[in-house]
């Protein structure tokens, strides 16, 4: 298994050995109607948050790969995501984005399901099907498996997926630094205003591959650093407490998730941040106080941004987001990011998130559209017919990750790169195109699951 | 065929004449134009539907009552 | 044969048995290419009317399947249905809409076809070609066969395929109900105004499916019904005399076209219909009278919306109009409507209609829209990967068909599904697609000819 890893995957397409990846994964075809069935089909994907669906009968409309689904809780409480196809004849059985309803009715013929997915109501059930239809056999499809995580809702299609926990192995810290409360309390937070929902030209591996850890990128934001978005004034985000951190890339091979995080030393005291309203710096201040009582070592982790494999980023500080790229063709992604705030947070605080998250992020974020503008045009010229033949390079900083990385006390998981002095390196992405051809070659999850194989657990010993 | 009705708004409470000569009593209008919740009054052609609840289809709704029929 | 028909075609894509269709057939690129094949390129096909073509040299550009065909009327007055696409590099040799032409030149390189499709202009014959060009071997390409019937014109590529009667076979009755005159004389019709084309994304076979019989759809048009958008302002179409009449769904199951249709009691009275004008009413119902004193018996039939295999769909009244699900890929479809009056009916009338007729269909009608919608999600639906592994359902009324249909004396050919008390079928849904599958699986018209094996073993058995 590892000389594989090593050696790369896809020869001629994805060779991690040289640090090469060819141009057609962004654009073929096949390749992309290939990842439908064997990543978006397989994979845990990010559908919603609870705080959307409160009460019974409450939905949101989501996305799974190209696909529709309702998120749902039903009449008793319980969660659930369905395709939003109907059994009949396929029309969609919700045409809203999201709102309150005791059945969903398709329009086409008028077949009525409950809100956990049972067929109920057939029209002339007794007259036109003589009541043999079997209604318990058209139910809504519904996902193989979910999962509620601290507010977030994830699924998959495919029953043989190891459960989401198991999926994510030591990336959950990660996860829970953008989802616990700013104090460091488990969970607390919520989805603040609308789900911003916009498409960008390109093939959704450009942007999964940038929120992995491109930190080579930075200087694409310049101009947003010069005008200072920041919720201090100064660049698009609090730096000082950064700056005196170990910037560390953080790899889960065997997973295929990443994140760009910071590392503070120990003791270190909070320094000013969000100074452009003093009732929120404050806030933020005390609340940093407070985490790094709870968590201990962990309090002096930063999450910056990561991927959770396929599609799931976020960026888990300033700003704190989630998005998910959903694939709408080879050359097309479906942005649909969703905003985090603590749901204790005073108003101030929120509304003040609020404001800086859009002057961030969004299709009108100032630091999201350099994003965009570099992936519209990677994505055509990938599609050249001569660029095409030249291979992307990923080789920078090879063989510098670690798998034991420690400092000052702090021991931390995964495969990491130290990057305070590199600055940069690309081993997250190299992460996660390995992932990536993992699972456009393999037969099944038993491929997938290397972690779980004994020879594994003996060669540790 | 009578003129349609339209049953996106009737209330809980409102009665309604069906097409094979049932009355019923709206419980609950998920407001899709397409269905109502309710509960059988009379129903001439089985009697032992009354008192009892069921997904009624719009196009077998022929008349909205008023209180007192 | 019978055996087969029971236990469905294709099994995993068409399965009869359990009244079931894969999501595949819709979105499925090979799939699509093999109907331009096995389909579009053997069967009749609409391509349009001849009041389109009156005079000599008119010419009016169609479609057939996938590709362009000029409709024209030579200066012998004869009618011809021709590829449009130069032999010598393929360009279009008219690339106009519709209109007069003594000859068709190609804009390339300048040849140039008689309206009877002879190759009669070459720049440079003698100098160029040295006069050795056979040009009779390079006119345009003609349609094998073609049918004028009351006005409509069709045409197949295949000269296998049966004649276009024997096509219809007992079908033709139906498609009279479209074409005759309303007061029941033969023909008489012309195409009013405008042909309206536009796109929709979706599979070709979610309209024609909907055409041929989808008497389950009608909660989808509810808002129009409510609004009232019919020409007596009730609904959106007068229904009154359906109230008394059977409703049945008629198949033809060696064939692969069905219709929905009312029946009539005999001597049953005339309601009142076009109500939103007394000059429109009192025509309609004097044609009414007349149709019955013409057609005896068969005025009690009143046509409902049906479909001639594969792709040309009839609504016979309320609306009047012809439509042709023009395949444009796998997950897209081409309509052409055509809308028809009775050439004699007075300008009032026609003018009347045309307000309907638009109000109801087309890309701008509130009842088409309603359709557009449905078929746009299902189609794209059908496409995701995880929904295209869960079949449809077309169960409804499986078994419940009879041959031999009668009511007060009158048979029905055809074999009918009575929907009256039963109000929905999809009956015909899956006469559709087991014609659809026939002819995806013959090599040839010999195995998609069963009537007359089927008459030949009923001879000898006599």
């Amino acid at each position: 298994m590892a000389t594989a890893r090593i050696s790369g995957y896809y020869p001629g397409l994805v060779d991690l050995a040289a640090g090469q990846i060819s141009r057609e994964i962004f654009v073929n075809d096949e390749i992309y109607h290939q990842e439908l069935e064997r990543v978006f089909a397989r994979a845990w994907l990010f559908v919603g948050h609870e705080s959307q669906i409160p009460n019974p009968g409450d939905f949101f409309v989501s996305s799974m790969g190209e696909e529709s689904v309702i998120l749902c809780r039903d009449r008793a409480g319980k969660v659930h995501v369905f395709l939003n196809s109907c059994r009949h004849r396929g029309m969609k059985v919700c045409r809203y984005d999201e709102g309150n309803a005791a059945v969903l009715t398709c329009p086409y013929h008028g077949w009525s399901y409950s809100t956990d997915g049972k067929l109920v109501g057939v029209p002339y059930f007794r007259e036109a099907y003589h009541n043999t239809l079997d209604r318990s056999a058209w139910s809504l499809v519904e996902v193989a498996q979910s999962c509620l995580y601290k507010g977030t809702v994830w699924a998959t299609w495919d029953a043989e997926a190891p459960p989401f926990l198991e999926y994510l192995g030591d990336f959950l810290p990660y996860i829970d630094l953008t989802l616990d409360s700013w104090d460091g309390s488990d969970g607390g937070t919520e989805i603040l205003c609308g789900i911003q929902k916009w498409r960008v030209p390109c093939n959704w591996k450009f942007p999964a591959e940038n929120f992995s850890g491109d930190s080579y990128h930075n200087i694409s934001h310049r101009s947003v650093d010069l005008v200072g978005i920041g919720p201090s004034g100064s660049g698009r985000r609090d730096m000082p407490e950064l700056n005196m951190a170990r910037k560390l890339h953080i790899a889960f091979p065997e997973h295929g998730h990443q994140t760009t995080s910071y590392l503070l030393p120990k003791e270190a005291a909070p320094l000013p941040a969000y100074q452009q309203s003093s009732v929120v710096a404050d806030y933020f201040r005390e609340c940093e106080e407070a985490r790094r009582r709870k968590r201990g070592d962990w309090g002096r982790m930063i999450a910056l941004v990561g991927e959770t494999f396929p599609n799931s980023a976020f960026l888990a500080r300033q700003p704190r987001t989630l998005a998910a790229w959903h694939p709408r063709g080879a050359h097309e992604t479906e942005v649909w990011r969703w905003f985090l705030v603590d749901k204790s947070a005073p108003a101030e605080v929120k509304d003040f998130l609020r404001d800086y998250y859009i002057r961030y992020s969004g299709p009108g974020g100032m630091t999201e559209q350099d994003d965009m503008e570099n992936w519209n045009y990677a994505h055509a010229a990938s599609r050249g017919t001569i660029a095409r033949r030249y291979p992307y390079s990923y080789e920078q900083g090879p063989g510098a990750e670690v798998e034991n990385y420690e400092w000052e006390g702090f021991r931390v998981p995964g495969a990491v790169c130290d990057l305070t002095d590199a600055k940069s390196s690309e081993h997250n992405l190299r992460n996660f195109y390995r992932r990536w051809a993992e699972f456009m070659q393999a037969g099944s999850w038993d491929e997938l699951t290397s972690w779980r194989r004994p020879a594994r657990a003996e060669a540790a010993e | 065929m009578s003129d349609p009705v339209n049953i996106r708004q009737i209330a809980p409470g409102t009665k309604i004449a069906l097409v094979d000569g049932a009355v019923a009593e709206i419980v609950s209008n998920p407001a899709d134009g397409v269905w109502v919740f309710a509960r059988y009054l009379s129903s001439p052609g089985d009697p032992a539907r009354v008192g009892s609840e069921d997904m009624i289809f719009a196009q077998d709704i022929v008349e909205i009552r008023d209180d007192g029929e | 044969m019978t055996i087969a028909r029971e236990q469905g075609y294709r099994p995993g894509l068409v399965d009869m048995a359990a009244g079931q269709i894969s999501r595949e057939i819709f979105v499925n690129e090979g799939i699509y290419q093999q109907e331009l094949e096995r389909l579009f390129a053997r069967v009749w096909l609409f391509v349009g009317h001849e009041s389109q073509i009156p005079n000599p040299g008119d010419y009016f550009v169609s479609g057939m399947g996938e590709e362009s065909v000029i409709l024209c009327r030579d200066r012998a007055g004869k009618v011809h249905v021709f590829l449009n696409s130069c032999r010598h590099r393929g360009m279009k040799v008219c690339r106009y809409d519709e209109g007069n032409t003594p000859v068709f030149t190609c804009p390339y390189h300048g040849w140039s076809y008689g309206t009877d499709g002879k190759l009669v202009g070459v720049p440079y014959f003698r100098e160029a070609y040295h006069e050795k060009l056979d040009k009779s071997q390079w006119g345009l390409i003609e349609v094998p066969q073609l049918c004028c019937y009351k006005g409509t014109v069709w045409a197949s590529w295949d000269p296998s395929a049966p004649s276009f009667f024997e096509y219809l076979g007992d079908f033709i009755r139906y498609l009279d109900l479209t074409l005759d005159g309303w007061d029941g004389s033969d023909g008489g019709t012309e195409i009013l105004g405008g042909i309206q084309k536009w796109r929709i994304p979706c599979n070709w076979k979610f309209p024609a499916e909907n055409f041929c019989g989808d008497s389950y759809h009608n909660i989808s048009h509810r808002s129009v019904d409510l609004v009232g958008i019919g020409p007596s302002g009730s609904g959106r179409r007068d229904m009154q005399e359906r109230v008394m009449a059977r409703r049945l769904q008629v198949s033809f199951y060696e064939r692969g076209h069905q219709t929905g249709v009312y029946l009539f009691p005999k001597d049953r009275p005339t309601p009142p219909s076009y109500q939103h004008s007394p000059v429109v009413s009192e025509y309609f119902a004097y044609c009414e009278e007349e149709r019955r004193r013409n057609r005896g018996e068969w005025a009690r039939l009143i046509g409902s919306p049906g479909e001639i295999f594969p792709n040309t769909a009839l609504h016979p009244r309320q609306p009047r109009t012809i439509a042709v699900w023009h395949p444009r890929g796998t997950h897209q479809t081409e309509v052409w409507r055509w809308y028809l009056v009775d050439k004699a009916a007075p300008w009032e009338v026609k003018d009347f209609l045309r307000d309907y007729y638009i109000r109801y269909s087309g890309p701008g009608g509130m009842t088409e829209q309603d359709d557009m919608e449905n078929w746009n999600y299902a189609h794209a639906a059908s496409r995701g990967t995880i929904a295209r592994r869960y079949p449809y359902s077309y169960e409804q009324g499986l078994g419940y068909e009879v041959e031999n249909y009668q009511s007060e004396g009158l048979r029905i050919p055809g074999t009918v599904m009575d929907i009256t008390e039963a109000k929905s079928s999809e009956h015909n849904l899956r006469n559709l697609y087991r014609r659809w599958a026939e002819f995806m699986e013959a090599e040839s018209w010999d195995e998609l000819v069963s009537w007359r094996r089927n008459s030949q073993s009923r001879a000898a058995a006599e």
